[in-house]
């Protein structure tokens, strides 16, 4: 089961589903179970102030830092859009999120917007690949302990190991593809 | 040179049955009273202090070492997951700035008995010669105040101790290792393929994890966790390597005890012991000697924040020396996408490496070099890789999900000492109430041509392996220097025995001391620079009786 909230206020949980949602592409979920729960693993590091052990000189410390950041997401979004972040269209988030990311070294609300993205990301992407069906999504095959590897090599695989389903989809030469 | 066991015994006194820890021996433990004026106290059990525990309580010493984390049992605290592995780490606030501000935490700050070399990839190369004179030769970086002839006896020593498997090595000293090169598995397959056909040549090893029989230590099972502590066994680490033998012979680790200030006692110039809070409480250890082993951010932060009347602007500092020249290795990570699976988590991370690139090219605008070596991250950190080319949302989990076609190469470039990459004080105070260490680090321009360089060369391998797409990341490694070795005490804070030169009974055996890094992993050098200077303490207390 997912740790309690208890560093977001719900203001603050709300955005940040939305936009945890939108950085790991969580919105096609066929049930709410079958989410990993982001916010609430972000939250519980946030709450234990387990964080990664530095903060840049210009930022404030991690967690004052993701509240001042969702509250600038939702200024932004009350700005444009005349509505919170977290009741904005899936389309309408994307377009707020993606200008913090293009922001890149310059500032955005006080803050170096590449700082920001880097925050969050970190943080987001630390909670997904950390679950198991995140392994399973990507082929990992698991932290072997105790029986450990024993047919490591190149397109070799443990008796226990399947090749990936979908070999011709790279998703490189699909891009190269999509801008030929 | 006598057998390893004659000289440290640890890997003996781990427990057969398949229990990571000798209960036994911890729960036997001498235990000293803050009152009682040990010979020797070490500040920080890792790589530098576990080296000079073992080596003083082998010679009969009184000894203690006292560590800020936990004293860990790899079956209870370590777990096969890697988020969870995050409390490995030092996390306590640092501030980080400068122009190229560099990261702490997992990256290279380690927690508890054992240090960062808990989780530490495992690769363990030797300096070259070079890099004790890259002044004199380059124009660039220092010289050391000691030779790589003043080590290699201490290298042999210590690659026996951990120990090291890889094939001869043919850079720096030529030199071969005690332990047959591990199998590789498929990034390592791709590298040494790559550098095939790039007629580069590239070797297994030297990795610090065992490969055969070697005590009671287990054989490495390759399932790729070593950055994750190894609950194995089978990676080296000091609270395998050193610790056991250092208890066998008398000596004490107080774990979670956390050192504050180094007491001076303002008639003599000379220290007496070390404040430290435990449980919340605070305590006061006498010494007769102590040593500083809390590498290269909380050494010099230790030493500023014990500032006194003798030194107003913290100890040993009277040249402004304390927390300056602290470097770290340019450590960009280049993947490649291969049609075949590689699944580069089936192994140890630490598998094939070159030094081909190590020495100074007359031909090249920059000075110094790098090395290249496996690396292969596991899902988080290989999400920071994706997320690195700007992907997020579907697209970033698309990309992810191509992780078993991906193999990963890392390089360490030197990075050049500077005196204003430093430590200093932060306004910001940690629970205990002390200032924080703030990390300011810019990079020269020799710094960034390295880091295009190896990137240039690490795609070459990838290509030449079959590569159709290649990917880079930026980022540093390990951190050496903030407290260096020097011939005087304008130049440094400590002479060539490691003895600070400001107080004549206070000594620095960890990764501050080392005035350049070359394109070499420093825990090897670390230990080996330690117990050099516990040989030496031995000889003059020998002497002097």
């Amino acid at each position: 089961m997912a740790p309690d909230i208890r560093f977001f206020t719900p203001d603050e949980q709300g955005i940040a589903t939305a936009l945890c949602d939108q950085l790991l592409g969580q919105h096609d979920a066929p049930t709410p179970e079958a989410k990993v729960p982001l916010v609430n693993l972000i939250d519980s590091r946030l709450a234990e102030q387990q964080t990664d052990g530095w903060h840049y000189d210009d930022m404030p410390a991690d967690g004052q830092a993701w509240r001042d950041t969702l509250g600038a997401l939702d200024a932004d979004a009350r700005q444009q859009f005349d509505s919170g972040f977290a009741a904005c269209s899936r389309q309408q988030q994307a377009s707020l999120i993606q200008a913090v990311q293009d922001r890149g070294a310059d500032d955005w609300h006080g803050l170096r917007a590449k700082r920001v993205w880097s925050l969050w990301t970190r943080y987001a992407c630390t909670a997904f690949y950390s679950h198991p069906s995140a392994w399973s999504e990507i082929g990992f095959s698991g932290p072997a302990y105790p029986r450990g590897y024993k047919n490591a090599g190149v397109d070799k695989l443990e008796p226990f190991e399947v090749h990936d389903a979908r070999p011709s989809e790279d998703p490189l030469r699909g891009q190269r593809g999509a801008q030929e | 040179m006598s057998s390893v066991r004659d000289r440290n015994e640890s890997a003996w006194l781990l427990p057969a049955d398949g229990k990571r820890v000798n209960h036994q021996l911890r729960q036997d433990m001498r235990r000293f009273d803050d009152s009682d004026e040990v010979d020797l106290l070490v500040v920080g059990c890792g790589a530098g202090g576990s080296t000079m525990l073992q080596r003083l309580a082998r010679a009969g010493w009184k000894v203690v070492a006292l560590d800020a984390g936990p004293f860990w049992d790899p079956a209870a605290d370590w777990v096969s997951d890697e988020a969870g592995s995050h409390h490995l780490y030092w996390t306590e606030p640092r501030v980080i700035s400068g122009s190229d501000p560099v990261p702490l935490g997992s990256n290279n700050s380690g927690r508890g008995v054992g240090g960062s070399m808990v989780h530490y990839a495992g690769y363990t190369p030797r300096f070259h010669p070079s890099d004790f004179h890259t002044h004199t030769h380059d124009g660039v970086g220092a010289d050391w105040p000691i030779d790589y002839a003043d080590l290699k006896p201490y290298y042999e020593a210590i690659e026996e101790e951990l120990p090291v498997a890889g094939e001869k090595w043919p850079w720096g000293d030529p030199h071969s290792y005690p332990y047959r090169p591990h199998p590789v598995g498929g990034n390592g397959e791709i590298f040494l393929r790559g550098a095939v056909h790039l007629g580069l040549t590239a070797k297994v090893g030297p990795v610090a994890i065992v490969n055969g029989r070697f005590g009671n230590r287990a054989h490495c099972i390759y399932r790729g966790f070593c950055l994750q502590g190894c609950k194995v066994n089978a990676k080296a680490s000091p609270l395998i390597t050193h610790i056991p033998d250092a208890l066998a012979h008398g000596a004490e680790v107080r774990a979670n005890s956390m050192v504050t200030k180094i007491e001076i006692d303002e008639r003599s110039g000379r220290a007496t012991g070390v404040h430290y809070v435990r449980d919340g409480v605070p305590h006061f250890q006498r010494a007769a000697i102590v040593v500083v082993a809390g590498y290269s951010i909380e050494t010099p932060r230790l030493l500023l924040n014990s500032a006194c009347d003798r030194f107003p602007d913290g100890l040993c500092n009277d040249f402004d020396q304390v927390g300056r020249y602290l470097m770290v290795q340019g450590a960009p990570q280049t993947a490649g996408r291969f049609d075949a699976e590689v699944r580069m988590f089936k192994a140890p991370p630490p598998e094939v490496s070159t030094e081909a690139f190590y020495e100074t090219d007359p031909t090249k605008p920059y000075k110094r070099g790098f090395s290249i070596q496996t690396v292969s991250p596991l899902p988080i950190t290989w999400a920071e890789h994706v997320a690195a080319q700007g992907h997020w949302g579907a697209d970033l989990r698309e990309y992810m999900s191509d992780y078993v076609h991906w193999s990963c190469l890392g390089a360490l470039c030197e990075f050049l000492a500077q005196p204003d990459n430093r430590v200093t004080l932060s306004e910001e105070k940690d629970r205990h109430g002390l200032p924080i260490a703030h990390f300011s680090y810019s990079q020269c321009d020799n710094d960034a041509a390295l880091m295009r360089a190896a990137q240039s060369v690490m795609e070459n391998i990838l290509h030449a392996a079959g590569a159709d797409e290649v990917i880079t990341i930026d980022r540093f490694a390990h951190l050496v220097g903030g407290a260096r070795m020097a011939t005087d005490e304008e130049q440094g804070v400590v002479d060539a025995q490691c003895r600070t030169f400001a107080v004549p009974n206070l000594y620095i055996t960890d990764g501050s001391v080392l005035p350049t890094q070359g394109s070499a992993n420093p825990a090897l050098t670390i230990m080996a620079v330690a117990a050099r200077a516990a040989e030496r303490l031995i000889s003059i207390s020998r002497r002097g009786n």
